[in-house]
């Protein structure tokens, strides 16, 4: 938000030097995000956060400086708090001739006070329209205005002195003298100053005469009763609107203004009659006509005034060092809290342009009579103290918590697992459209697939149920630009709907992989099913988790690729899939796999090792021709069931298939090792065991000729 | 047999032959020529040595043992000078070996497949880690949230002007992709009694996706309530954690800022690690760069949780970990993290 250092300086001296003035409202929090010179001035632009409202005028950013360096504030003499009429802010101005008061033109009506807390209005009658003076364009021009002529440039003009939004009427365009503070109705329409016509609704808080909405309250004015050269009367509102009421009703029609930003984010309530006067006596001033003597103040008895505790003891141990007792009362005066010394700290009454920042209700619409959290109080010393004074401890407060957790250790362990084993790790946005979210096994039941309401686009429209799609696409944005080989993983959360319509998630890691690796001088190699297969089983290996592979038709797999992933030992549903990845236009042959994270538990903490024997062991070989449908896990499971005594370890040799092998047949060659702990194994031994097994072997899957029976 | 005769039969000095062995030694090149000159003078049948003491039978006694003396000097040279001979033909022989196989060490190696964890998730790790030694643990929580866990509970009721700055995505009436991970700290402080001293990580989404913004990212979010915290102690944790990540010697700074679930609140810079505060193109020539937002936990937000403002307090903080990892590796746009482009991320 634009600021002039002009402008500032009609209500406070200012530090010569802007840079020293810039350092003072950032560490006030009013950060300084830019500065630039204009002709004679210099602008500042500020990042006002939104709980400070009463910072987005020219008076309030003065209040803050003057807290921050000492000097005097001087508002002009019609806004002065505190003075002549405060009470209801009936402020008596220079100039103010006329013997009729506005209630007599105009009648005020809020039909729910909730929505309008507080309505004033000043007349000024027989003005002349014409242009703003100098002094007035300048100002506006600083924070980036351009000026109308001078009725509206002295509303808005108000508005940037003292955050008080106005509107003026011309009061001649208002059917039956009324002013009706009321719900928009379905179907009514209104043209906005904008020339935009618009749509209302009960949402919509709309200023309306006896027959119409001819404003929409606290956003924009409307075409019809606008000030134009020829209004002669004019009625000012000076209204406070309830944030939420406004902001539902700007969001509603897509609006966003001057007034609408401040209005939602907390108007100072008691500004009302003040600001109006000022702009009564200043158009009356630029354009000749009579200020009524008397103002319009339509309001509830509505305290906006917090009462808070500030307790000394409690103050320091909260900030962690002393604040000396007249620094506290001078932040907090300055700022313009009211304070009254009591036994250990002050009494404290806030100011009402702080009612919504303060206010213990959240949003301002908390419990009533509640005090002021003493934490806001604590900020505002703190932040007029200075941050910078604040001294570094570390907090003593022992507990139960230390170091990660068994989550988080396990993904680290996965990841450096995966990087291991040589890929990179990827990570994509949750969210893939409807074709990626049909392609590939979907986690969770079948229809439980969870929209966005508003996504970026239908190809971001459903929140994810498969790693591998986006891995896949990320392959392929890979291969588009020449990469020869994919390694790619990524672990992530996976989402659907339950039965009962809840969201569930579960993390889940996947892989990629495909293409030409190795170098070209040294035998590169196509990657297969079964480089991915290794690196699943050499990840749940770590995890000491023994996992089943399962053949199967998967889904986006290519056919009798495919297998289905369980825990060993465990039914239900499968925790995960593999296979080649069915995509005619792909570059390379592609392997995916996907694993629920849940099932590797937690990272192995110790687990015991065989001790290698001081024996030595005897490796030996055996061949069986089988029928190419018996898997190799068939034949490993009759391996395991007659292990012989001294067995330790036993694997695939050799696949062969074509010359000197029946069709249909394969021949595998197995290798077993075989090592006792307490003797030397004999040839005897071996070849005993080995002849058990080949038995076995040969009963269960041997070849056999058609018709060997 | 005459004197003479005996004297012509007598085998050959045994004194002067080792001269000759030298000589035949001295002109052997290989392997074979070794053997040779072995099998001449070693040989068991034909051997010159094993002639000599053959011969001995024809010495007269009074000189044989003056003659025995001498053939044993000869066969201990003969043998000291083969073995001699043979190392050096075999020093020889593998000097040759050795230079047939010189290789251009300058070829590129053999190198095994090794990959990289995302610099995302290597800057949460490493975060993790710092906060671990400080006694923080690790606590996650869903990405799909409740608007009460995301909004309400951090002090942002429907309507609060603050939600406007956090372009949600919103799913079924009532729940949103979250839009930080506060919510986990709102969980934690539902399931657990104070202390707590906890960091959140994790994935959070934005409905904001142009070039300097990915509409998904990484936060991690920290808590610590107890009773007894003060803001000298959010200053003084804030600070170790940023100069173990960064830089010893880096400079720290909180200014006052708005959050609606802390209070108060803190932007918090760092000294530029870039140029060291001098200022650059990378901190706008501040020498300061935003890295975290943080400050006291509004006791709003304790209250919905149940835990007695009054009798507790703590800090939070929060920061965008990608802008760090950016920042580490010189990516300059938040996107390419995410575009998962080998030739990036194997650089890791």
């Amino acid at each position: 938000m634009i600021f002039s250092r002009n402008w500032l300086a009609d209500y406070v001296d200012l530090p010569a030097d802007a840079v020293e003035l810039g350092r003072r409202l950032t560490a006030q929090g009013l950060a300084v995000e830019g500065m630039e010179e204009r002709g004679d001035d210099l602008l500042l632009d500020l990042d006002v956060t939104t709980n400070r409202p009463d910072c987005m005028n020219h008076l309030g950013v003065a209040r803050e400086i003057a807290v921050a360096t000492g000097a005097e504030l001087r508002p002009p003499e019609a806004l002065r708090a505190g003075g002549e009429g405060d009470a209801t802010d009936g402020v008596s101005i220079d100039g103010a001739a006329g013997d009729e008061h506005p209630a007599d033109a105009v009648a005020v009506t809020v039909e729910d006070p909730a929505d309008c807390p507080r309505y004033a209005a000043r007349l000024v009658r027989g003005i002349r329209v014409g242009p703003s003076p100098d002094w007035l364009v300048e100002r506006l021009a600083s924070v980036g205005l351009r000026s109308i002529n001078a009725i509206v440039d002295v509303t808005n003009f108000v508005l940037w002195e003292t955050g008080q939004p106005l509107h003026a009427f011309d009061l001649a365009t208002l059917a039956g003298s009324e002013i009706i503070v009321r719900r928009g109705r379905a179907g009514e329409r209104l043209t906005t100053l904008d020339g935009e016509e618009r749509g209302l609704d009960e949402s919509i808080l709309v200023i309306a005469d006896r027959d119409r909405a001819i404003a929409l309250a606290g956003v924009m004015g409307g075409l019809e009763t606008e000030v134009t050269e020829s209004t002669v009367d004019i009625l000012i509102e000076s209204a406070h609107f309830d944030p939420s009421r406004v902001r539902s009703g700007a969001r509603t029609l897509g609006m966003h203004t001057d007034a609408s930003h401040r209005f939602e984010r907390g108007s100072d309530p008691e500004m009302c009659g003040r600001a109006a006067a000022r702009a009564a006596a200043l158009m009356a001033e630029i354009g000749g006509g009579t200020v009524a003597a008397g103002a319009v103040d339509v309001r509830d008895d509505r305290s906006w005034r917090l009462a808070g505790t500030l307790e000394a003891d409690r103050l320091d141990a909260f900030v962690g060092r002393p604040i000396p007792a007249d620094e506290v009362a001078r932040a907090l005066t300055g700022l313009g809290f009211a304070l009254e010394e009591i036994p250990g700290g002050w009494k404290v009454v806030a100011p009402p342009w702080r009612y919504y920042d303060l206010h213990p209700g959240a949003g301002g619409r908390g419990e009533a009579g509640r005090e002021v959290y003493e934490a806001d109080l604590f900020e505002e010393v703190l932040r007029v103290h200075g941050y910078d004074d604040v001294p570094s401890t570390v907090p003593t407060a022992s507990g139960p918590d230390a170091g990660a957790s068994p989550e988080f250790d396990r993904r680290l362990y996965l990841r450096e697992r995966l990087a291991a084993c040589g890929l990179a790790e990827a990570i994509s946005y949750g969210f893939y459209g409807p074709e990626a979210d049909e392609r590939f096994p979907a986690w969770g039941p079948e229809d439980g697939v969870i929209e966005l309401a508003n996504p970026l686009s239908a190809l971001y429209s459903l929140l994810r149920r498969s790693l591998v799609a986006g891995l896949t696409e990320s392959a392929s944005y890979n291969l588009r630009r020449g990469a020869a080989a994919v390694r790619l993983f990524e672990v992530g959360h996976l989402f659907a709907r339950s039965g009962d319509g809840e969201p569930r998630e579960t993390e889940a890691v996947a892989l990629v992989m495909g293409g030409l690796v190795g170098q070209p001088w040294d035998g590169p190699r196509q990657l297969d099913l079964f480089d991915l297969k290794g690196v699943v089983e050499s990840l749940v290996e770590a995890f000491q988790v023994g996992l089943a592979f399962e053949p199967a038709e998967v889904r986006g797999m290519v056919p009798g690729t495919g297998a289905f992933l369980r825990v060993a030992g465990k039914e239900g549903d499968p925790v995960g899939f593999l296979g080649q990845v069915d995509d005619p236009e792909a570059r390379v042959e592609l392997f995916a796999a996907q694993l629920e994270t849940a099932v590797l538990g937690r990272v192995p903490f110790a687990h015991p090792v065989t001790l290698p024997s001081r024996f030595p062991g005897i490796e030996a070989d055996l061949t069986l021709t089988h029928p190419r449908e018996v898997s190799w896990e068939e034949i490993a499971r009759t391996v395991r069931q007659g292990a012989p005594e001294h067995l330790v370890e036993f694997g695939l040799k050799d696949r062969y298939e074509g010359e000197g092998v029946p069709d249909g047949a394969v021949n595998t060659t197995l290798t077993f090792s075989y090592v006792a702990q307490d003797h030397s194994l004999t040839s005897e031994e071996i070849q005993r065991a080995q002849a058990e097994l080949a038995r076995a072997l040969e009963e269960r899957h041997g070849w056999r000729r058609s018709g060997d029976g | 047999m005459t004197p003479e005769e005996a004297s012509a039969q007598r085998p050959a000095d045994p004194g002067a032959l080792a001269g000759r062995f030298e000589e035949e030694a001295a002109a052997v090149g290989d392997r074979g020529g070794w053997d040779e000159l072995r099998i001449r003078w070693m040989g068991r049948k034909q051997g010159i040595v094993r002639g000599l003491l053959a011969n001995m039978k024809d010495v007269p006694p009074q000189e044989r043992r003056d003659y025995g003396q001498a053939v044993n000097r000869l066969k201990t040279a003969v043998e000291e000078g083969l073995e001699r001979l043979e190392g050096e033909l075999e020093e020889r022989e593998r000097a040759v070996a050795q230079r047939s196989a010189a290789v251009d060490v300058t070829l590129p190696g053999r190198r095994p497949a090794v990959g990289a964890v995302h610099p995302t998730n290597l800057v949460i790790r490493d975060m993790a880690q710092i906060f671990a030694e400080l006694g923080f643990s690790v606590a996650e929580g869903p990405e799909v949230e409740s608007d009460y866990h995301n909004f309400t509970a951090l002090n942002m009721p429907p309507d609060h002007p603050a939600r406007d700055t956090q372009d949600t995505f919103f799913l079924d009436p009532g729940r949103v992709l979250r839009t930080h991970t506060s919510p986990v700290q709102i969980r934690t402080m539902e399931a657990r009694r104070p202390p707590i001293k906890i960091i959140c990580p994790g994935r959070v989404y934005r409905n904001d996706n142009d070039l300097r913004h990915s509409p998904m990212f990484h936060q991690v979010e920290g808590l610590a309530v107890a009773e007894g915290i003060t803001f000298a102690d959010l200053k003084g944790t804030l600070e170790a954690f940023l100069k173990r990540l960064f830089h010893p010697d880096t400079g720290v700074r909180l200014r006052p800022s708005y959050f609606p679930f802390t209070e108060p609140s803190a932007e918090v810079d760092v000294t530029c690690p870039f140029c060291d505060g001098a200022g650059c193109a990378t901190c706008s020539g501040s020498g300061w760069l935003e890295i975290l937002g943080a400050g006291m936990v509004n006791p709003r937000v304790l209250e919905m949780c149940d835990i007695d403002p009054r009798r507790y307090s703590g800090f939070a903080f929060g920061m965008g970990v990608d802008r760090v990892a950016m920042s580490r590796y010189g990516v300059p746009n938040i996107r390419m993290l995410f575009d998962n482009d080998e030739r990036l991320l194997r650089q890791i």
